[in-house]
């Protein structure tokens, strides 16, 4: 009989111990410790090893990942189960998705389309997004000669096809604005009036947490563009991103050490503005949004709170 | 190249020398010399009037190595039509003028810019392979659409190419790169005798940049 009561008690003694560290704790925008939760966030990121199964506690993170045995191939294997307690936890965390209706019409139009066509009704043409030119390269000096000499002839402007498409509502918007030399902060007020109105639909990427339009992401776009239409330099990305919510974790495992960013959405981010806060450019927010498509249903629903992987560009 | 340019510049002023009236090299009994404008340019092609006149330097060659320099079919690919210098002369006047077609030089730029035929553009063979990442804007400049991962070429203009002439690879090769990248055969010409031919008749060269 006693030992049925003890092998009862200390059953109920584990049974404590297991739920008081359980995996699935909540996480918050201020809890940056090693947390099963963050693990939770690791696991769930495509492209991230797979380190650890669900019941393994935090503290062996580093050490499983040491040795080596976690393997790429394992990422898909993560548990259903934690998988989709993970993201109800996160979402829970990050305020009431349901709650938050999605009022903003997006589309899927790039901000180089988007901007070019401003441009172009600013009158200044832009050229498609070159692939990297190198000004050394004898075969590129050649191709511009070339160029110069069949559109001296033939009067065809080399335009990339979609700018080319009439200009939508939210260009249209933006370029007369600009053109009346409004201020940045008119501009806003006003697309973001036409797009809770449902008038104009907005680029995925700049819609921010807060399910506005991140107008100074397009405007400093725009300028940039125009800049290289002008013969300037490129964008370059930022040396070191530092600053808050900007998380770096080293991991190291047997052979190599890896690298990880992280970003905690902070209110008013957008998708577009975070990829140009760690990659120089809006152009590359589809890099952020593959990372963490396990927590991101669309560019647009982007939820303060959120810890986002940011890869390094490849 | 020098004794090219010796030849231009020696028929160019054999020409100056002569009267206009006595124009006894014509380039068809009809035809004395062939004017058109390209890009507010005018160009006019006539023959060299010293009937004396022979090919010096490097196109007097009758013995160039092959490989390298070998003798050319007549046709450059299926549906590519070859032509000689008066069906150049009416492209120029009619398709080139009006912005329809391009006769382009085939060849590098440092020839290309030592002398070519008048209204030419210089598009190296090089630059229509597939291996150079720019290409595609040549095929947009060219009437190109960029549709999806391909292009539609249902609005491009029509080409001439040349290039040294009858054992010169760089315009057949150019051709078959742009038929390679979907460009249709119909609206490619390949005038075979090239400079080598060109210069043989006499026929006026343009050095870019100078006037005429």
């Amino acid at each position: 009989m006693i030992r049925i009561v003890s092998a009862l008690f200390a059953f109920a003694v584990l049974l404590c111990g297991w739920i008081i560290f359980q995996p699935f704790a909540p996480i918050t925008p201020s809890d940056v410790d090693v947390t099963r939760g963050e693990t939770d966030l690791m696991l769930n990121a495509p492209g991230l090893p797979a380190l650890v199964d669900a019941e393994v506690p935090a503290q062996d993170f580093v050490e499983t990942a040491s040795n080596g045995l976690p393997d790429l191939s394992n990422a898909t294997v993560a548990p259903v189960s934690m998988e989709s307690s993970a993201a109800d936890l996160i979402l829970a965390a990050s305020g009431d998705l349901a709650a938050r209706a999605q009022t903003l019409k997006t589309d899927e139009t790039t901000i180089a389309a988007t901007t070019a066509g401003i441009l172009a009704g600013l009158g200044i043409q832009i050229d498609a997004p070159a692939p990297v030119t190198d000004p050394n390269d004898p075969l590129f000096a050649q191709t511009q000669a070339a160029l110069t000499g069949i559109q001296a002839i033939t009067g065809i402007a080399p335009v990339a096809a979609a700018p080319a498409a009439p200009a939508d509502g939210l260009q249209t918007i933006v370029a007369q604005a600009l053109k009346e030399g409004q201020s940045d902060a008119y501009i806003d007020a006003l697309l973001n009036e036409a797009a809770a109105a449902g008038q104009v639909s907005v680029p995925e990427m700049l819609v921010t947490s807060e399910g506005k339009v991140d107008t100074a992401v397009l405007l400093a776009s725009i300028v940039s563009q125009a800049q290289i239409a002008a013969g300037g330099a490129a964008p370059v990305a930022p040396e070191i991103v530092g600053g808050e919510g900007v998380e770096v974790r080293i991991v190291q495992r047997a052979n190599e050490t890896e690298q990880y960013q992280f970003y905690t959405v902070g209110p008013g981010d957008s998708l577009g503005a975070i990829a140009v806060k760690f990659y120089g450019s809006v152009e590359h927010f589809p890099v952020i949004f593959d990372a963490n498509k396990q927590i991101l249903s669309s560019p647009d629903r982007i939820q303060t709170g959120q810890r986002l992987v940011i890869p390094q560009l490849g | 190249m020098k004794g090219l340019r010796l030849a231009v510049l020696l028929g160019l002023i054999c020409f100056g020398g002569t009267p206009a009236s006595a124009q006894d090299v014509r380039i068809t009994e009809t035809m004395a010399e062939a004017s058109f404008v390209v890009n507010g340019q005018t160009f006019t092609i006539s023959r060299n009037q010293d009937q004396s006149a022979v090919l010096t330097g490097d196109f007097a060659k009758t013995s160039r190595a092959c490989p390298q320099f070998c003798i050319h079919p007549m046709q450059a690919a299926p549906g590519v039509t070859t032509v000689g210098e008066l069906e150049l002369i009416d492209f120029l006047q009619t398709k080139v003028t009006a912005g329809d077609g391009l006769l382009i030089d085939s060849r590098l730029p440092d020839f290309y810019l030592s002398g070519t035929i008048p209204g030419a553009v210089n598009v190296p063979f090089s630059t229509l392979d597939a291996t150079n990442p720019y290409r595609a804007d040549i095929l947009k400049a060219l009437g190109a659409v960029e549709i999806g991962g391909g292009f539609d070429f249902t609005n491009v203009v029509d080409l001439m190419l040349f290039c040294n002439g009858p054992w010169c690879d760089q315009s057949p090769r150019a051709i078959r790169f742009l038929i390679d990248a979907g460009y249709p055969a119909d609206h490619l010409f390949y005038y075979r005798g090239g400079m080598q031919d060109w210069l043989l008749l006499g026929l006026q060269t343009h050095v870019p940049g100078s006037n005429g």
